[in-house]
């Protein structure tokens, strides 16, 4: 994992402004060198300023609200019990302790004593049996549903005590607990209200426009390095950096291409940094149907597309190459780009041996946005280099669903899947893509039946292996996670994974 | 009233005027660069050798792509395609459109005010809105689904002027002789409506030309048009979008391509204008 990245240094693309570059370098690598400095002095009642082009269409997690609705509550305003860290670890947030039962299906949680919801409400743990309950429940529109079903009671001995019982053994339950806000449970609405147990509580909300939390001077925890927290939202990429440079706002959460930052990378004012995001860009198979059924086509494929040349193009320096499903961040990353190197010599090799000396031709659906055509066009140019004619058929997103994700009617498509921790889709032979390993799938379904952290990493990490070495489908780059700030601004999270963006430590003076 | 004098050759062929000829010298441009691209471009199209996003410079006119494309190869085969385009869907509109305007002319009554209602429901929806509601209908874009799609969305315009301007012949008293003498309705079509029509006629197909390359442009913008890899010019600027502020001459050479073949186009529906109503 990386951490910040300085981008202080010359673009030799674009040589203008090389004096004021030049100073540039001087200044970066000071503020580089001593950052702590930069981070004492600051104001503990500024007010954060949040650019983003996620809206939550509404207030609750469980209602088709999107991935905005993670980056302003999760953990500033609700807190989980467990919760998924910057860097991809799972913590304990309202959970002070826990045990797990010797057949480990039964976690019994104690609950952090004093803790209050923003309306002067105690935490019981009545609250916390209502908040698991309410996003298993049969209207939830929760992504994590599925992981939760294992639960087959949820018990409240004391206030301070839940026990939680499974029908068969989830090693993942912290984990996916930690996409379960904690709420009220005497809480009227959802959508349009909120009362956490957060540092922050909800100020104000304009449809539209933008979100504000201020410091909720009860908090159980260590206190906020601000008093204010606005979120700003924009439909619009080039408005958002303007925001930026005219000072309208702090911190972009996500800069989604590479060539806007040009105008914060060669200015002082601001800083650039990158993390790992989650998301990958996939060249997904219909692995149920020919040529894609055998591996050695679409390990020709995979080796027959320089993935950093197209990484370059799309995201210039920024982002990462992956060799399987598996981000940096998850447990079970192992660097697979070694597989299926880009040498075209071989892949032709591989396709005579797969009896198509002169290759063939298929129809690759490619959504209409961004990257996906563009990454199309160069998947169609590489390949034709073996052989391999592609037709690139542009779909929209509702097509996508219906044609792809639904009716499984394709032969290969181009998509981004942002979550974390989703190796287990290969572990699923009904999931869009068939692909149907009985070794993967058992090693997913008894990882998560694992009695401890290390054995269910273990296993992962062999699935991983063989998911990669089957070139299950062809995993063609990681994303970046982009953040630029004004320089006054310091404490934010580098990787915003699952969309989450803490906002307690950011100092700003 | 005598007219001036002057005014009666025009009358006899073309005249050049400076409008005609610098829209046939625009138009000429780009047709002998669409012709060219059928043998050769400076690089092939599919080549991703350049650099990402490479300024302009002597080894490619107009810098490169994202993926390191020639942009001046792209550029010139979008030549081709919009003249495809333009070209295919004034055929198609054309088609449709006289044969409707001219049934509407000859029809009943309540044909003809059933059929003018109608192109005035179909001129009232916006061409772009029309045609990527046929896009829509069919199964996946292409570049022949653009053309489909904008012929169709452009016959309601050219049948309501067919048969205005049809009627207007068809109420003249040289027709009724025509037909005492013995004319068929198709011999009148042939002998005196086509004729008296064409000109302007003419220069509304050269009007719609222009407007179906901005529309097939449009549409690739939004990503219905022609699908790629195909260079349409409407697809180099949506992908030059992100890129404005690093590499703009990815948005102005496909801006100045567009706007000088639908400029020379309008330049010639000018002239032909001028020669059609001399006054």
């Amino acid at each position: 994992m990386t951490g910040p990245v300085f981008n202080g240094h010359l673009n030799q693309r674009r040589n203008v402004r090389t004096l004021a570059a030049l100073s540039l370098v001087v200044a970066l690598s000071a503020s580089a060198a001593f950052p702590a400095a930069a981070q004492e002095d600051y104001d503990p009642d500024a007010t954060v300023r949040i650019g983003s082009l996620y809206e939550p269409q509404n207030l609750d997690n469980t209602a088709g609200a999107g991935q905005g609705v993670s980056e302003v509550f999760n953990s500033n305003v609700y807190e989980p019990l467990f919760r998924l860290t910057d860097d991809g670890n799972v913590e304990p947030v309202l959970a002070s302790d826990y045990s797990i039962s010797e057949d480990g299906l039964t976690y019994t949680i104690k609950l952090h004593p004093n803790v209050t919801f923003h309306s002067g409400d105690p935490l019981t743990a009545q609250d916390v049996k209502f908040s698991i309950e309410r996003v298993v429940a049969p209207e939830s529109k929760s992504s994590r549903k599925n992981s939760l079903a294992t639960i087959s009671a949820i018990e409240t001995p004391d206030d301070q005590t839940v026990v939680i019982k499974l029908s068969q053994r989830s090693i993942s339950l912290p984990y996916n607990l930690s996409y379960v806000w904690i709420v009220n449970d005497a809480a009227t609405s959802f959508t349009t209200s909120a009362d956490g147990t957060g540092p922050y509580r909800l100020d104000g909300r304009r449809r539209g426009s933008g979100i504000s939390l201020s410091r909720f001077d009860d908090y159980w925890g260590d206190a906020p390095t601000n008093k204010e927290v606005v979120f700003s939202y924009f439909t619009d990429a080039t408005a958002l950096n303007n925001a930026l440079l005219t000072n309208a706002v702090d911190i972009i959460t996500s800069v989604q291409s590479p060539d806007s930052l040009a105008l914060f990378k060669d200015n002082p004012d601001f800083t650039v940094t990158e993390g790992q995001s989650t998301t990958k860009e996939v060249l997904a198979f219909n692995d149920r149907v020919e040529p894609f059924s055998d591996p050695r086509v679409r390990k020709a494929i995979s080796r027959a597309i320089d993935k950093s040349k197209l990484l370059n193009s799309i995201w210039g320096e920024y982002g990462t190459l992956i060799g399987s499903f598996v981000p940096p961040t998850d447990p079970w990353y192992v660097d697979l780009t070694g597989v299926d190197p880009y040498d075209p010599e071989t892949a032709k090799a591989l396709l005579a041996e797969a009896g198509h000396p002169n290759g063939f031709s298929f129809n690759l659906d490619t959504p209409n946005y961004d990257p996906h055509p563009i990454v199309a066009q160069f998947v169609k140019s590489e390949l034709a280099k073996v052989g391999i004619t592609v037709n690139i058929n542009i779909i929209t997103a509702n097509e996508w669903y219906t044609k792809i994700y639904q009716a499984h009617d394709f032969q290969a498509t181009l998509q981004e899947h942002v979550n974390h921790r989703d190796i287990v889709f290969y572990g699923n032979p009904d999931f869009y893509w068939g692909y149907n390993n009985p070794e993967v799938i058992e090693l997913i379904k008894s990882a998560e039946a694992s009695a401890t952290t290390e054995e269910q990493v273990e296993k992962l990490t062999t699935a991983n292996r063989l998911i990669a070495e089957d070139a299950a489908s062809v995993w063609l780059y990681l994303y970046p996670q982009i953040v630029v700030s004004a320089n006054n601004v310091t404490g934010y999270p580098v990787n915003g994974l699952n969309s989450q963006f803490f906002v307690y430590d950011i100092r700003k003076n | 009233m005598t007219l001036p004098e002057q005014a009666i050759p025009a009358r006899r062929g073309l005249r050049f005027s400076p409008t005609l000829t610098a829209g046939l010298i625009l138009v000429g441009l780009h047709i002998a660069i669409a012709l060219l691209t059928l043998f050769w471009t400076p690089y092939d199209p599919a080549s991703t050798a350049g650099g990402r996003l490479e300024p302009p410079s002597w080894s490619h006119w107009a810098g490169t792509d994202r993926l390191g494309r020639d942009f001046f190869t792209q550029i010139m085969i979008g030549s081709r395609i919009a003249l495809v385009v333009g070209a295919g869907a004034v055929a198609i509109g054309a088609a449709i459109g006289v044969t409707i305007g001219l049934l509407a002319a000859f029809a009943t009554r309540f044909l003809d005010d059933a059929l003018a209602a109608t192109l005035d429901i179909l001129i009232a929806f916006p061409t772009l809105l029309l045609a990527m509601l046929v896009v829509a209908a069919s199964d996946s874009a292409s570049l022949w689904t653009a053309i489909l799609a904008l012929g169709i969305a452009m016959s309601a315009i050219v049948a309501r002027l067919t048969r205005i301007l049809a009627k207007r012949v068809l109420r003249n008293d040289y027709i009724a002789a025509s037909r005492t003498a013995g004319t068929s309705w198709p011999g009148v079509v042939a002998m005196h409506v086509l004729p008296n029509i064409w000109p302007t006629l003419a220069v509304s197909f050269a009007l719609q030309f222009g407007l179906a390359i901005i529309a097939e442009a449009s549409l690739s913008y939004l990503g219905l048009g022609t699908p790629p890899p195909n260079a349409s010019w409407g697809r180099l600027l949506q992908e030059a979008q992100g890129t404005v502020y690093t590499a703009p001459i990815g948005a102005i050479a496909p801006g100045i391509a567009l706007v000088t073949l639908v400029i020379g186009i309008n330049l010639i529906a000018d002239g032909l204008r001028d020669v059609a109503d001399p006054v």
